[in-house]
């Protein structure tokens, strides 16, 4: 287990989908959670980054654990995944401050996600607001994009969520570079995904 | 005019009975600001070379930061500096809950208490009214019932802080407990107000405190607030557990020192630990002023109702002396409050007493795992009965009555707390630095060897550690000069220090500003001590910490490797090897005359 969250945590880094020490991840089993420490730096966990308490009952780890351990929990309260990726791609979060939906215009992101919401949050780093809110809409998408912050993606499987992130921050590249050349407006590229 | 200060400091004589208003020079309230800060300065100023700690020339300086009162969170403490009579160091203690509020409301920053009365008494200060009231009534009582009665007896609003039998009877551990159940607890400084014949200090207040940007203060509060409720140690495992919480992270790490510190693993702390505390004692949470966190809890055992124990306290007298029984701890908890002992040095005496007894060199039936005794052995320290009369004294000078200094877990007199350095090395250095004595909360750097707040370090790593160690202690003062909680540094830093405290005052500070203040307020203490008689032979360990690996558990193996940490140290502060300040570090402080010998 903790081989696995240190290849994705040192894949996301290396990929540029967080910085040092943005992100986080979990894993539910059973009644627990096994989260990445608070301030771990993703691309360099070792042994000690890997705080495992409850699902919903505290114990003393709570003092070790992610500050997101909040939406993390909820997510896991509200929703079947297994497992979380908290990331922050730069052209995605870039895309969240303008919009309130990113559609993806590549086809492997269309398949993938459709539609990528964004919420915006007066705090988005450990609030009860993004607690409430992101669970209920990973009731019907993969994906989240909380506005200016980051994504939170789902899966059965650590490499699924990762898979997501991944998928998410290629097709807001891919965004990002059709709307540089001519007739790349976002209508026009809205129209072109069949959306 | 001055904002968020009052500006003004109360001086009660007691030999005299006489009572004056000072008003406070500005540069001293911008270089030092409150609490600890100016307890430091005029402990330095007012209480010359030599001064017994139990003689009419000790003072009790009791003073406040310019945000206490406000809507900052956690600003309800105070502070106290006195000269110590466990350590013979100068001494600051610092304590949340109410009085320190009732105090500045009262129009003081700062109460200095001075000489002696000749009878016992109290003092009632009702805003800009002052009196000295007779406490024969009171003298002997226990802290609950002299708090209950003193409310009673001066209405409502009255607050109180007040010393037990164990400061009547100046027993080197007394504390002075505030509000019932919050204490300046450490270094006998009870015994200090109890050698004054002074029982208690009332305090209603009235007036605002004034602030001088109040939009601006609500935006940084706010914006504190949230960071508080976002943070999982601020918001989920103080206000769950309570301190507590750290039972169990620190026995995984094999740095929960058990026994006297023989071991550092102890094989019963989950019966003691902050989940159990919540599941079978706890009935209610307990916050001070302004406080989101609220650590304290209060809880219910068969003895009774009241304050529980906290980390430390479980620790003392739970792993220290062998005791895994969560009620005979929190019974031992409501024993201390209301005798008014301090329950780490307290319980780390006696601990020090099991070891003692444990080798054959002490007389006495307290024995490892045996909490029976409890009851009657802290009774008989707080009235210095029979064995209590040795104990009273603190662990240092009972392990030297039979010659056997080394089972005293001490530094400069001061009892060591629940942190087992072998594990944790910067958590060395600092005990051994630490102006006050063995004590954790100067530099507290469990944020950085086990919470990773800021970051998580190498626990086992000397290098490095005494900048780190230099860095938390100079903050630290200044946090304790603002009279700030503690647990507000784990979820934001000193640049929400310096805004809060500029928005209250209109005064410009600087994240830099608290760095240097502190380190200022780091130096004085350092220059009081080397009056005093310190020197680097007493920054030190317990003999055993130096020595005795660790046997077994997560930290077995080390040592702490004090010298070569503590050489980088005086280096780093600017210090010769003998630990003296170097006169350019005491200039760019504006501490030259100091150095010198010079008063200010």
């Amino acid at each position: 287990m903790l081989k696995e969250f240190q290849q994705i945590g040192r894949d996301l880094f290396l990929a540029g989908l967080n910085n040092s020490h943005s992100g986080n991840m979990s894993i539910r089993m059973g009644d627990r959670i096994i989260i990445t420490r608070r301030g771990a730096q993703l691309g360099r966990l070792t042994a000690r980054d890997l705080i495992e308490t409850g699902l919903t009952k505290n114990d003393s780890r709570i003092a070790l654990a992610s500050t997101e351990i909040k939406v993390h929990r909820a997510i896991y309260a509200r929703t079947a995944a297994l497992a979380i990726c908290h990331a922050h791609p730069p052209y995605a979060t870039a895309l969240s401050l303008t919009q309130t939906e990113i559609i993806p215009v590549d086809s492997e992101g269309s398949y993938f996600t459709h539609k990528i919401p964004v919420f915006g949050a007066e705090l988005t780093i450990g609030s009860q607001e993004v607690a409430a809110v992101i669970p209920e809409i990973l009731q019907a998408y993969k994906v989240a994009m909380l506005k200016g912050h980051g994504i939170f993606a789902v899966g059965q499987l650590l490499e699924e969520a990762y898979q997501l992130v991944s998928s998410v921050e290629h097709s807001c590249k891919i965004l990002w570079l059709a709307r540089q050349l001519p007739g790349g407006t976002a209508g026009s590229l809205a129209a072109k995904a069949g959306w | 005019m001055l904002r968020g200060w009052m500006g003004r400091l109360l001086r009660v004589d007691l030999t005299r009975e006489r009572v004056t208003r000072e008003t406070l020079p500005a540069t001293l309230l911008y270089r030092y600001i409150g609490g600890r800060g100016i307890g430091a300065r005029l402990l330095f100023d007012e209480v010359g070379p030599e001064t017994g700690a139990l003689t009419a020339g000790n003072k009790l300086i009791f003073a406040v930061g310019p945000l206490t009162g406000t809507k900052v969170p956690t600003a309800g403490r105070y502070s106290l500096t006195t000269k110590s009579p466990l350590t013979g160091t100068g001494f600051e203690s610092n304590a949340g809950g109410f009085w320190g509020v009732g105090l500045k409301k009262c129009g003081f920053d700062v109460l200095v208490i001075e000489g002696r009365a000749s009878r016992p008494i109290y003092v009632v200060i009702r805003d800009d009214h002052v009196m000295i009231k007779d406490a024969g009534a009171l003298w002997g009582r226990l802290v609950g019932e002299t708090t209950t009665r003193l409310k009673q007896a001066e209405g409502k609003g009255a607050l109180v802080s007040c010393i037990g039998p164990a400061g009547e009877n100046l027993v080197k551990m007394a504390a002075i407990v505030n509000d019932g159940n919050r204490a300046l607890g450490r270094g006998g400084v009870g015994a200090v107000m109890g050698s004054k014949n002074l029982k208690a200090i009332v305090v209603r207040g009235t007036r605002p405190v004034p602030v001088a940007d109040r939009d601006q203060l609500d935006y940084m509060v706010y914006q504190t607030d949230k960071r508080l409720k976002a943070n999982p140690v601020t918001s989920q495992g103080l206000p769950e557990f309570g301190t507590a919480v750290l039972v169990n992270l620190f026995n995984e790490l094999g740095v929960f020192p058990v026994r006297n510190f023989q071991a550092s693993v102890f094989d019963q702390a989950e019966q003691i630990s902050g989940e159990m505390v919540a599941e079978h004692l706890t009935i209610s949470r307990q916050g001070c002023f302004r406080c989101p966190i609220k650590c304290s809890r209060v809880v219910s055992i068969p003895a009774g109702t009241g304050a529980g124990p906290e980390y430390e306290t479980i620790w003392s007298f739970g792993a220290d002396c062998g005791v895994a029984d969560l009620t005979v701890i929190a019974e031992a908890n409501f024993l201390c409050n209301d005798y008014g002992l301090d329950p780490i040095s307290t319980g780390a005496t006696l601990a020090c007493a099991m070891e003692l007894a444990q080798r054959g060199l002490l007389k006495s039936p307290v024995r490892f795992g045996r909490a029976e005794n409890f009851k009657a052995v802290l009774r008989s320290i707080a009235y210095r009965e029979g064995i209590g009369d040795a104990l009273a004294e603190g662990s240092r000078h009972l392990a030297r009555s039979v010659g056997a200094e080394e089972y005293a877990m001490q530094v400069k007199g001061l009892e060591l707390p629940a942190y087992d350095p072998r594990g944790l090395q910067g958590m060395g250095l600092a005990f051994a630095t630490a102006n006050r004595g063995g004590c954790h909360l100067q530099a507290y750097l469990v944020g950085l060897e086990v919470l990773g707040i800021p970051k998580l370090v190498d626990r086992f790593a000397q290098a490095g550690k005494a900048g780190l160690t230099i860095y938390c202690q100079n903050i630290n003062a200044a946090m304790d000069t603002l009279a700030l909680c503690r647990f507000i540094g784990l979820a934001v830093g000193e640049e929400y220090f310096a805004r809060l405290l500029t928005a209250v005052t209109g005064e410009t500070y600087q994240p830099q500003d608290l760095h240097t203040i502190g380190e200022r307020i780091w130096n004085l203490e350092r220059l009081y001590n080397l009056r005093e008689g310190f020197s680097a032979r007493d920054d030190t360990l317990p003999s055993r910490l130096l020595t005795e690996p660790v046997a077994a558990g997560p930290s077995r193996g080390a040592t702490v490797g004090l010298a070569a940490m503590l050489a980088e140290y005086y280096r780093c502060r600017g210090w010769d090897a003998d630990g003296v300040p170097a006169p350019e570090k005491l200039g760019a402080l504006g501490l030259s005359g100091e150095g010198s010998g010079e008063n200010a």
